[in-house]
């Protein structure tokens, strides 16, 4: 599953990131790098850390939000 | 507002190309690192007022070389109540009014990767976009238009 290891750390990480809630948060492997208050920032962020290596960014929600579909789409992940 | 009115597909509803392209922040890295750029490409999008996200073909992602960078939980037709995790990748997205230059452009937007060639199209523009818009959808006329 991509992104797996930055999932893990979001999920082991979520208690100290939930102060920051609505920010959104850039996450490598293990590692929490910072929070940005929009996700262009966060991405630049990444972008300018990591280059086209993969990375996660997630905006810290206390709720995760769902999103709905009324047609069938398959996605991969 | 710029606006385009454009006959709704038989059996298929709102559809229109938008140009797809690398978020603004990897196209400044891309170009930093002297790497090539891909350009933007066309592809049909459905407007889905049924769709809480924006969701882009993997091939067309694929064609891009682009990687995920963020998750997100999904619930379709056939996730039975529990929903499952779908991967997100940003990009940019340009709504187009066709032989004029009025354009609306989203610099980094993240959308799901999906398979959707399928149904006869690449993409499906989901209310977050939608949002920043006016969609009228005029059923006896045939017709839909978008202003952004």
């Amino acid at each position: 599953m991509a992104l797996e290891k930055e999932l893990e750390t979001y999920k082991r990480e979520f208690e100290h990131l939930r102060e920051h809630e609505g920010k959104f948060v850039l996450i490598k492997d293990d590692r929490v790098l910072d929070w940005y208050d929009t996700y262009r920032d966060a991405l630049k962020a990444g972008y300018e850390k990591f280059g086209l290596v993969p990375f996660m960014v997630k905006q810290i929600l206390s709720v995760e939000p769902v999103h709905t579909f009324s047609r069938e789409i398959i996605c991969r992940i | 507002m710029p606006h385009l009115t454009l006959t709704t597909s038989p059996g298929a509803g709102p559809i229109l190309d938008v140009l797809i392209g690398v978020s603004e922040p990897l196209r400044k890295i891309m170009k930093t690192q002297g790497a090539a750029v891909p350009k933007p490409v066309s592809i049909r999008v459905l407007l889905d007022t049924g769709a809480s996200g924006t969701c882009v073909d993997l091939a067309t992602l694929s064609a891009l070389g682009l990687v995920p960078t963020g998750t997100a939980l999904i619930h379709t037709v056939s996730t039975t109540g529990t929903p499952v995790p779908a991967a997100l990748y940003d990009v940019s997205l340009a709504l187009v009014h066709p032989g004029q230059q009025f354009v609306r452009w989203f610099d980094a937007v993240p959308v799901m990767g999906a398979s959707l060639a399928a149904q006869g199209i690449q993409g499906l523009v989901g209310r977050d976009i939608l949002a920043q818009c006016l969609l009228v959808y005029d059923g006896q006329a045939g017709t839909f238009t978008l202003a952004f």
